[in-house]
């Protein structure tokens, strides 16, 4: 090799991804399992509880465009939870080690499974769309709304794998990052999960849900699956998921750039 | 940049005052083959990772190839080879693979990547494991596979930690071949280290005994074996409790002396000339050794000698 040579960052990020996607790929066990308990969120819930839209909170909303975010929202943390977990199997057998010896660059090894779990992330946000639609799913902001549900799961995912990386890159070892991953629960099911924020019950469980930032991403995707075009739950959506974003990023970008230079 | 390794005064010391590496300085010159030998924990990982950027030294200066470790850890890179203790492959991608994707990061166009991981697949001999994923491979595949990865861009230094540990004669033997062939043939410049004398005697043109962070001796072996400048005579008895008898009277008579079970080893200057003072004393005693030997030193005789040492001052 001659000796100036310059590695490039497309190239290595390019690398990385492909084997992420191949590693997913030949690892059906990573995503299946992830897309069937979503698909069983959205069945389950929207056979159980649909009666309940007939109460007057609702406002005459199907309940499967209801519950509908939910099951996207959780399947895109498991998916988006992957990158980090790819990441610790490769500290755990050493073969980071050998990517670090390599010229190529730093981002790129952490890029690499992360736009890895974006793509699945898409893939499986799809398909849920899919089988909701089968179900009768009808979607008031049209296509245009379908593209802001994938534009805000994106953004969702994105902000998971950052914390999910940075978690990875901090414990080095499978058991802490999985036990990373409980955040989930109360992600999930301390919000609007079930019923609109004036069905909730409990105090505390109204405060909750107001500061959980997943209730701005379910109010979000409800309003374009059920009132159509309105500014506000998409502006307050998307803000709240850049907001997380530019946390969790500089979070694993931290994370990895001690990870990448120990002391 | 050049094949040269430049060390001064390297230090390492982890949280809670664990000092890894202290104050270790040596130069290998371009197409040499230069071994760091040592018991396990004296340092030799720990030197290995941070020559290689993968650790940050707490002081010293390290130029490889002519180049400062610390400001351009990536100009080291592209020029060194690394084999590490605990070999990394990811074990869903195959031997190929793993192969082509390590060429295309050292900046292989796809085309020269899949021509590179034929012809090393072929040099470490895993055709036919080749489009297998790598975690089906034996112990010894995988480290040969490490090789290959570690050879990709041709590297001018080669860094091998303990590249044959845990292995069998035969796939050790093939790592010894093709690692004397790349310095031999190509002028790697090769860096080793391992527990094993016999490596290091075997392979390399110069020895650094290092020990609890620091280097004890340093020469070729036949230098090593010379500073030491003592015959080793063997005795071996039927019996310990003669053995330790032995061991009590000889006491006096060479400079160093060791028993265990029914084998006493006794060092000195000159151990013909010392022989029939030797065994009247013996005589005297009625204690018969059943064999001895009187043989100049090995480097296990080195080895032992200057860790010994240095467990004494300490």
């Amino acid at each position: 090799m001659s000796e100036q040579k310059k590695g490039s960052f497309l190239v290595d990020t390019f690398v990385f991804t492909k084997r992420s996607i191949i590693t997913i790929i030949r690892n059906p066990l990573i995503f299946i399992p992830n897309l069937i308990i979503s698909l069983f969120f959205l069945f389950v819930y929207e056979g159980g509880l649909s009666g309940i839209s007939e109460l007057p909170a609702f406002e005459g909303a199907n309940y499967l465009a209801f519950i509908l975010p939910v099951s996207i929202v959780s399947a895109a943390i498991g998916g988006a939870g992957g990158a980090g977990q790819a990441l610790v199997k490769d500290l755990e057998n050493g073969y980071f080690s050998r990517l670090l010896l390599t010229p190529s660059s730093r981002l790129a090894i952490v890029l690499g499974p992360i736009i890895a779990g974006m793509l699945q992330l898409l893939i499986q946000t799809v398909l849920i769309l899919v089988v909701a639609y089968f179900l009768g799913l009808e979607v008031a902001a049209g296509f245009g709304g379908v593209i802001v549900v994938l534009l805000l799961t994106l953004g969702w995912g994105l902000a998971f794998a950052g914390y999910s990386v940075g978690v990875a890159l901090r414990t080095k070892n499978a058991q802490s990052a999985q036990a990373g991953t409980f955040v989930f629960f109360p992600l999930i099911f301390l919000s609007t999960t079930f019923v609109p924020y004036e069905l909730i019950e409990a105090g505390w469980l109204k405060v909750a849900a107001t500061i959980n930032p997943t209730t701005y991403l379910f109010e979000a995707m409800r309003s374009v699956f059920i009132d159509g075009w309105e500014a506000w739950p998409l502006v307050r959506g998307f803000l709240v998921i850049a907001l997380l974003c530019a946390i969790t990023i500089s979070f694993s970008a931290i994370s990895a750039s001690k990870a990448v230079s120990a002391d | 940049m050049d094949g040269s390794i430049s060390v001064q005064d390297l230090v390492k010391t982890y949280k809670g005052d664990v000092k890894a590496v202290q104050g270790v300085s040596f130069e290998v010159a371009e197409g040499e083959f230069f071994a760091f030998l040592g018991p396990n924990g004296a340092g030799k990982s720990t030197t290995v990772q941070i020559l290689t950027t993968l650790v940050k030294p707490t002081t010293g200066s390290i130029r490889i190839g002519g180049v400062d470790v610390g400001e351009e850890p990536e100009r080291v890179r592209w020029n060194i080879g690394v084999a590490l203790q605990e070999t990394g492959i990811d074990p869903v991608l195959t031997g190929r693979e793993l192969i082509e994707m390590q060429a295309r990061l050292f900046g292989f166009t796809k085309k020269e990547a899949k021509i590179r991981a034929v012809e090393l697949l072929a040099l470490v001999d895993l055709n036919d494991a080749a489009d297998r994923p790598c975690g089906k491979y034996s112990g010894g595949m995988r480290r040969r596979l490490d090789l290959a990865l570690t050879l990709v861009h041709k590297p001018k230094i080669l860094f091998l930690d303990e590249p044959t540990t845990g292995l069998d004669p035969s796939n050790r033997k093939a790592i010894w071949k093709e690692i004397k062939r790349l310095n031999k043939e190509e002028g790697t410049t090769i860096f080793l280290t391992t527990q094993y004398l016999e490596e290091a005697d075997q392979l390399a043109d110069r020895i650094s005994i290092i020990n609890q962070g620091k280097i004890v001796a340093s020469g070729s072996a036949e230098e090593l074996k010379r500073t030491l400048g003592f015959d080793a005579i063997q005795l071996l008895f039927e019996l310990d409790e003669e053995a330790e008898q032995a061991g009590q009277i000889l006491v006096d008579v060479g400079e160093n002396i060791e028993r265990s079970k029914n084998e006493v080893t006794l060092y000195t200057e000159n151990g013909t000339k010392l022989l029939p003072d030797l065994v009247r004393k013996l005589d005297e005693h009625n204690l018969s050794p059943k064999t001895l030997n009187v043989k100049p030193p090995s480097l296990d005789d080195v080895f032992i000698n200057v860790t010994n040492e240095q467990k004494e001052r300490a």
